[in-house]
């Protein structure tokens, strides 16, 4: 047993890096992808996949292919686009999903017209988004960092976004802070795509904030609770995924979003809230 | 008078589109730029070559764009390698309503396969797939280039679909391809002199992708690398752990880097092992002009200078 | 010093005005109701006066002082894992905002809170499990702990029933009772003739305003039912001269 759980890990500095990577993120991004999908923003991570390509063609075209040209370039290219959908959703009647749905489609545009006009040929999007196995130093310490600045930013704004969550109306009327909490949000939001797109790729960045958080939907009922859900079921989805791709030789990705997807499928069948089994198998009901 | 000049002008009027029609040259289209080099070698000034996937540019993954549909269907002769490297050319030639032809590199190559699998594919014929860019063909490596021989045949394979498209211009394609050649057999005798010289412990390396099959195969050296054939595929835990112990097993002493991928992978591998990264090696794409891989004979020669001086020491 | 004053009010959306020209005053301390039919601009009042809708002419004036709104249909996402305890606790912001920390003193009044509108434990009910009635309980509670000096209460009582409709009316009385001003909109005529001193009654334009004996009379009654609620697509441009014209 031990030979299968821990020996990978004790035998190869990728493994343990890998680990640590798939920590830090499934500490710092969960509870972010907890709030989205309460807020039914879960489809922003695709969108925000599309949205940063202005951004790294521009970093492209300044420094060539160094990563931290192009990765601030998404970052700022992002920024853009959650932040102006952001305005656009509180100044005006277009609701949040169809801002940002505009803002990312315009920003992909205009950064395949920058990569055309330009006529290189290298894939920027396939050189800058990494894997979970060749997280360097640099790529843990942004991953660490932003985890800590996604919890520092969490606990000092939590009150103010539980209510802009739940009762927006009541924040705008007894505080100024309604739009830099909205805006933070966001922007934590982004922070945390772009940087789990450089250092592990679009689809365990998006996976692992979203597929946990949809999970955690079904075994409890405050937010407290529903994040101390996702931030387990994305560690236990990234050592199981990490020692599948080890001993059964799947890429390390996909094994890591499926077991996730496989938890996910069954907490929608047996958890305990609102799950298939709770709504249409239930138990016997209580005394009055 | 009047009339012998007015004749005289008319005739020089009408001979004008003539020489120009005698110098137009033959639009042709390779489908990256190794083998647009070897083509404009072979062509001369008869030809103008139109290169899609450009130097640094990853054939495995490329998308091509309406500006390439244009230009292809411009063309009179389009160069493509085979062996299933360009998976998103079916779909261009059918968006370009191209007609003519369409001269495969590799035709006559004698195929390598990949170690592992028992896929059964025709060798040295163009692929019919309808697969995506960056597929990962399993079973035949299309990396054919890397080995001088199989450049040999490459270089009469383009002359003769020049010579098909352009009978007028036989000489000049065939006094070019001659020339050409023995340049290549020099280069040939260099690489084989070069890693005789490496001793035989010393001719194992790692790179990022499967793309030395042929060279390995040619000049008796092992190439190893965590990606697989295709640079899209993800690689695998237990692939790069494999790698690692491989690597400190057999003490292999130099990893390289390539041009058209992300080296993260490989310095992660190399901070474990020890080894070291020994350089650039130019697999699938030239670099620029001003690179040290502008042409496919620099590259070669760049990538076995680059070996060599790694694993001497 | 009045708690709210009206100058030549003017609210609407997209050029329509909903509420056309209004001047009014309400003391402070006042317990006002304001009536009117369908489409009178009620609501549209209170939002001006809270401040969720920019005047498209004249002023609101508003005594410095915290202002407590009930929305009328709260645009509260009842899906959200939110306690009942909690979304309570959200009347504390002034006193604690953001960051502060809910302490003992603070959890006695919000226990005294949900007592006074009967919701003693309920705390760690889901406000998704609530029903409407519960729910504009919950409200009610969080007002409460707003301590507001001036309280809009936008159709408090609407499709709620009997009993808790009597017991929030209580507790208007008790507001009314401490000094604080509120104003409320409301449809029972039979409460307001009951139970508030004064009325507005607006008809998009001012109807009348003062003692409710004196407003509900059925002249103006008459008067308010013939407003016109429709919005007249071609209707010109309102400038100063034409005032005054139906």
């Amino acid at each position: 047993m031990i030979d299968l759980i821990v020996t990978p890990f004790l035998d190869f500095a990728f493994m343990r890096r890998a680990l640590l990577g798939c920590i830090a993120i499934s500490i710092g991004a969960t509870p972010i992808g907890v709030f989205l999908m309460l807020r039914r923003m879960s489809l922003t991570g695709d969108a925000m996949a599309h949205a940063i390509l202005p951004g790294a063609a521009v970093g492209f075209l300044v420094s060539g292919l160094s990563l931290g040209a192009m990765t601030i370039g998404g970052l700022i290219a992002g920024m853009a686009v959650a932040l102006l959908s952001g305005f656009v959703t509180r100044m005006t009647a277009l609701k949040e999903d169809a801002s940002m749905a505009a803002f990312y489609l315009i920003s992909l545009a205009g950064g395949v017209l920058i990569i055309s006009v330009n006529g290189n040929s290298v894939d920027l999007l396939h050189v800058l988004f990494g894997t979970v196995l060749a997280l360097n130093d640099d790529a843990l310490i942004l991953l660490c960092s932003i985890t800590t600045i996604t919890w520092f930013a969490l606990a000092v704004l939590f009150r103010p976004l539980v209510l802009e969550c739940a009762d927006p109306q009541f924040l705008a009327s007894v505080s100024q802070l309604s739009a830099i909490t909205h805006f933070g949000f966001l922007a934590l939001v982004v922070l945390n795509l772009v940087a789990g797109f450089q250092a592990l790729g679009t689809l365990m960045s998006v996976g692992l904030m979203i597929l946990p958080a949809a999970a955690a939907r079904f075994w409890a009922t405050g937010i407290a609770g529903m994040i101390s859900v996702a931030i387990l079921v994305a560690v236990a989805s990234s050592i199981t995924g990490l020692l599948l791709s080890y001993h059964a030789s799947l890429p390390t990705g996909p094994a890591i979003i499926l077991v996730a997807g496989a938890l996910y499928a069954a907490s929608v069948i047996v958890g305990p809230q609102g799950s298939l089994m709770a709504r249409y198998l239930p138990r016997p009901h209580l005394q009055s | 008078m009047n009339r012998r000049i007015l004749l005289g002008l008319t005739t020089a009027i009408a001979i004008l589109p003539l020489s120009a029609f005698a110098q137009d040259k033959l639009p042709v289209v390779a489908s990256f730029s190794i083998l647009g080099d070897m083509v404009a070698e072979v062509g001369g000034e008869r030809v103008t070559v139109t290169t899609l996937v450009g130097p640094d540019g990853d054939a495995h993954v490329y998308e091509p764009t309406p500006a390439d549909a244009q230009t292809v269907a411009a063309a009179q002769v389009v160069f493509v390698n085979g062996l299933g490297f360009e998976g998103w050319l079916d779909r261009l030639i059918e968006a370009s309503e191209y007609k003519g032809t369409i001269a495969v590199a590799t035709e006559g190559v004698t195929a390598l396969k990949m170690a592992e699998e028992g896929h059964d594919h025709a060798e040295g014929e163009e692929h019919d797939h309808a697969e995506e860019a960056g597929h990962d063909h399993g079973g035949t490596d299309p990396h054919a280039w890397q080995s001088i021989g199989n450049a040999r045949i490459y270089v009469s394979n383009i002359a003769q679909a020049l010579i098909a498209a352009d009978p007028e211009g036989e000489a000049i394609y065939s006094a070019n391809a001659t020339a050409y050649l023995a340049e290549l057999s020099a280069v040939d005798a260099e690489i084989q002199a070069a890693i005789a010289s490496l001793p035989e412990a010393r001719r194992s390396v790692v790179t990022s992708h499967d793309a030395f099959g042929y060279f390995a195969a040619a000049y008796g050296m092992t190439f190893h690398a965590p990606e697989g054939q295709s640079t899209e595929a993800e690689p695998s835990a237990a692939d790069v752990a494999a790698l690692i112990t491989q690597m400190k097993a057999e003490a292999i002493p130099a990893v390289f880097v390539e041009n058209i991928t992300d080296s993260r992978l490989l310095e992660q591998i190399t901070s474990e092992t020890g080894a070291k990264i020994g350089g650039t090696l130019f697999s699938d794409a030239l670099s620029g002009p001003d690179g040290p891989a502008g042409t496919y004979i620099a590259m070669m020669r760049h990538n076995v200078a680059t070996l060599t001086a790694a694993l001497k020491e | 010093m009045p708690a709210i004053v009206l100058q030549d009010l003017t609210l609407g959306y997209d050029r329509h005005p909903a509420v056309h020209h209004l001047d009014a005053t309400i003391p402070s301390g006042s317990l006002t109701a304001v009536v009117g039919p369908n489409g009178a601009g009620k609501s549209t009042l209170l939002k001006g006066i809270v401040g969720a809708l920019r005047p498209l002419e004249g002023h609101i004036t508003l005594a410095k002082s915290r202002v407590a709104y009930l929305p009328q249909q709260a645009e509260i996402d009842r899906s959200f894992p939110v306690s009942v305890r909690d979304l309570v606790a959200m009347g504390l912001w002034a006193d604690i905002g953001a960051f502060g920390r809910v302490r003992a003193g603070h959890a006695d009044r919000i226990a005294m809170a949900l007592a006074a509108v009967g919701l003693t434990g309920f705390e760690r009910r889901s406000i998704g499990a609530l029903s409407g009635g519960q729910m504009q309980r919950v409200l009610f509670a969080r007002l409460l702990l707003q301590e507001a000096q001036v309280i809009l209460l936008d159709e408090p009582f609407t499709a709620i029933d009997a009993k808790t409709a009597a017991d929030l009316m209580a507790l208007v009385q008790r507001w009314h009772g401490e000094g604080r001003t509120v104003v409320a909109v409301l449809h029972d005529l039979d409460t307001v003739r009951a139970q508030f001193p004064d009325t507005l009654m607006i008809a998009r334009e001012m109807v009348a305003h003062g003692p409710t004996a004196s407003v509900l009379t059925p002249a103006n009654l008459l008067r308010a039912r013939q407003m016109c609620e429709a919005f007249d697509d071609d209707a010109a441009v309102c400038l100063p001269e034409n005032r005054g014209a139906a």
